[in-house]
């Protein structure tokens, strides 16, 4: 029940340790005036600073002040407490403390980036000093302990989604793979041969998909979508609905399946490795599951009609259709065929669809410009180009470019490989992108492109072709329903955000829930196979001791002073959180508020309508706030 | 404790752990200025403040307060509709105490809402600074 400690009752003995970080915090806040402030603030046993508190050496400040009893409450002022809030909690803990003695002063994100000078200062200095008086009204807390189901849930059956499932069921973690197509692969399945190896995508797709439809603890849910979401790490439960093929948007590629190819583990080229019967009515289930794999992906960019000819002339085509045609089309000829016309002269037009500039590129329908780049598109064009060139020695081929990103292992080699194989640079402004238009001057070459080369000092170039390709960049799957459902923060760029590039790169805030592949950011094949392994060593580590620990975050109740009202109950938003039960105080039956820690959510709709202050959330109390707020008015 | 260089009416900022509160960050990822008088509290839901709160606040020399909600993106089911009929208690309240209303905003703020967490700020900060400090008497405390 609750005892909060006041700060006249025991004299608290707060721990301030302010970093530098390396000059992001230091550049703009004086830190060592901020520390001088600090330290004479009542309550307030020392006052340190640390080039990076998080490293090893700034945690063991903290730590070893904990240990010889300097202090007994821990301000960390640093960077957001998304990043290391838990970094200070896990010293604390490791110095034998409990790790809820800790609060956190956002003087990063907060002050140093967005404040300058000596009010960037003097900020920090308030902020840090309410941090203090939140501090010395903390108490020690006990985590609560709920099991886990040892299961996984993975959204997504491509490249990603599959390369997490087999590592976590190897692990022996049951997974459930829910794809919403009949076919595992993604878009890794509607590629051919992979830069710059030329392996197979199919080979790579057939693979992985071979074990996880044969995998024991796997169970693959295809035309599946996810319906309905609920629960906390460890205890999720996902509504998922099969659909079947009359409602299926894949019907067009159902066709292409053989009698032959309708056993699963089946590769449809350009479509993925089918896998297994679609369902024939539509079914709705739940997966009680623990933890959440996001493997969502990527399409590919759409050209609007006319950019670049782009629905306007039929031999202007995606990079995507090219390399179907080259996968399909192989007539062993020495010029290259496309729909039935021989193409003695092409153009690969880069950067389409990706690194659009507002004001010079026209937003989509939506209102939204694809500003990044889609990495891929370089090393997947100048590897068509190498194997156009190679093949069909007498097809020419030139590639406009704004710049060449070849930026993986072995992928520069392709722009050099390029160059020998005699393909054709020419380099465009943005502001000044190739025109394409019909051939007026000559009937054999249908189009004419026009640009400006700057690697000749903006010489007006004019090039006669049989056929453009638009290295099409990508975007993220649609997903905004998952997206509303869990609360997933997304970047501008569309794409799902991770908690921190760096140091949490496959974590989302939501506890349980990680991200695999694409959806992420444009990424290559191994690196979403990197990301997936990671995704899937991080679930299975959360997973591994059948339990997790959620914060103590709960509201609690002051039975001294509660006097069985029942706003509390009535006010509280979670069923079978709060209740009123009868219980003997001093000889007399009384009813009073009871809360069943698990069912609560922390959201302290409570603490508010209870008259006399008799209800509180763990961590975040009234009082502890309207300490900062005395804090942040000190004069 | 001394306010120091800053001088101008102070506002505080309750911004929600899930959306508001990143939100700030990301304006800070942007590295995007804003004014210095705003101090910004993580709060998990600012449906826990009681309507004596706010006006305590004021009291206590606080100029104006965003409360920088998840809106209808609220993880709490109903929180965001309890808080908003709340608010509308507090808006009465202060016209019986003849505090102006537009020293408290109500807003919803997404985890990379920038546009909208700066507008929202800087329209605070010119309005606090156009119509000065409260003035409350009145005992608020519940």
């Amino acid at each position: 029940m609750s005892s909060e400690t006041k700060p006249e009752e025991k004299e608290e003995k707060v721990g301030v340790y302010i970093c530098y970080c390396g000059g992001n915090i230091s550049d703009h806040v004086d830190v060592e005036a901020v520390r001088d402030r600090v330290e004479k603030i009542p309550g307030v046993a020392v006052a340190r600073t640390n080039m990076f508190m998080c490293s090893d050496p700034g945690q063991e400040l903290i730590m070893e002040d904990l240990r010889d009893g300097i202090v007994d409450r821990v301000v960390v002022a640093s960077c957001a407490p998304s990043l290391h809030e838990m970094t200070f909690r896990s010293a604390i803990s490791r110095a034998g403390e409990n790790p809820y003695i800790y609060e956190h002063a956002n003087i990063r994100e907060q002050v140093s980036w967005v404040h300058h000078g000596e009010q960037a200062t003097d900020k920090a200095t308030l902020l840090v000093s309410a941090a203090t008086a939140k501090a010395v009204r903390l108490k020690p807390l006990e985590p609560i302990r709920v099991n886990a189901m040892s299961h996984a849930t993975i959204i997504g059956g491509g490249i990603a989604g599959m390369r997490a499932a087999v590592d976590l069921a190897d692990r022996g973690i049951e997974v459930a793979l829910i794809e919403k197509s009949p076919f595992l692969g993604g878009q890794l399945a509607l590629l051919d041969k992979l830069a710059p190896t030329r392996e197979k995508a199919s080979e790579l797709v057939s693979h992985l998909a071979s074990r996880v439809i044969n995998h024991a603890s796997i169970k693959v849910h295809s035309c599946t979508t996810v319906e309905h979401f609920e629960g906390y790490v460890g205890n999720f439960k996902v509504g998922i609905k099969k659909h079947p093929l009359e409602s299926n948007a894949y019907k067009e590629k159902m066709k292409m399946l053989n009698p032959v190819h309708k056993s699963a583990e089946a590769f449809i080229p350009f479509a993925g490795v089918y896998s297994g019967p679609v369902p024939s009515a539509a079914e709705e289930l739940v997966i009680d599951t623990g933890v959440i794999i996001l493997a969502t992906g990527i399409k590919s960019y759409t050209p609007y009609q006319g950019e670049y000819g782009y629905g306007e002339f039929p031999e202007v085509i995606t990079l995507s259709d090219l390399i179907r045609n080259l996968a399909e089309n192989n007539n062993g000829g020495s010029l290259l065929e496309i729909n039935g016309r021989k193409i003695k002269s092409m153009a690969m037009i880069h950067c389409v669809g990706s690194r659009q500039i507002p004001g010079i590129h026209p937003e989509d329908a939506s209102g939204h410009l694809n500003e990044y780049c889609s990495r891929t598109c370089c090393s997947a064009l100048l590897n068509a180009s190498n194997v156009i060139r190679e093949t069909y020695p007498k097809t020419r081929v030139y590639e406009f470019y704004r710049d060449i990103r070849t930026y993986g292992r072995g992928q520069e080699e392709l722009y050099e490989q390029a160059s020998k194989n005699r393909v054709v640079f020419i380099r465009f402004e943005s502001q000044e992108a190739p025109e394409v238009s019909k051939n007026g001057y000559s009937d054999e070459f249908p189009l004419l492109i026009k640009a400006k080369d700057i690697l000749t000092f903006g010489e007006e170039v004019e090039v006669p072709v049989d056929l453009v390709v638009l290295a099409t960049g990508v975007e993220p799957n649609e997903i905004s329903k998952i997206v509303d459902m869990m609360k997933l923060p997304v970047g501008p760029d569309r794409f799902l955000l991770e908690v921190h590039p760096k140091l949490r790169p496959v974590e989302l805030p939501v506890s349980g829930i990680f991200l695999a592949g694409t959806c992420q950011a444009p990424m290559d094949a191994g690196e979403a196979c990197s990301g997936a392994s990671g995704a899937a060593v991080k679930a299975a580590a959360l997973l591994s001791r059948g339990y997790v620990e959620l914060d103590p975050f709960v509201a609690d109740v002051d039975i001294q002073k509660c006097n069985g009202t029942g706003a509390c109950v009535e006010a509280c938003l979670s069923d079978g959180a709060l209740e009123l039960v009868e219980m003997e105080i001093d000889g007399q039956k009384v009813q009073r508020a009871k809360v069943t820690p698990a069912f609560c959510l922390g959201c302290g709709a409570c603490v508010a309508v209870c008259p006399e202050n008799a209800i509180d959330v763990n961590g975040w109390t009234l009082k502890q706030y309207e300490a900062m707020v005395n804090a942040i008015v000190a004069e | 404790m001394t306010s120091m260089g800053i001088s101008k009416g102070k506002i505080l900022i309750l911004a929600t752990e899930t959306c508001a509160y990143p939100g700030a960050n990301s304006v800070g990822q942007a590295h995007s200025s804003y004014p210095t008088n705003t101090f910004i509290l993580r709060v998990r839901a600012p449906v826990l403040f009681p309507e004596y709160f706010y006006l305590d606040c004021f009291k206590k020399g606080i100029s104006g307060i965003i409360i920088m909600s998840c809106g209808e993106e609220c993880p709490y089911e109903g929180a965001y509709h309890a808080l908003a009929k709340r608010i509308d208690r507090v808006y009465k309240m202060m016209r019986e105490k003849n505090l102006d209303i537009r020293r408290l905003r109500l807003t919803s703020i997404c985890t990379v809402c920038n546009r909208a967490f700066l507008k929202e700020v800087n329209d605070m900060s010119v309005l606090i600074e156009e119509i000065g400090p409260p003035e409350v008497n009145a005992p608020t405390s519940g």
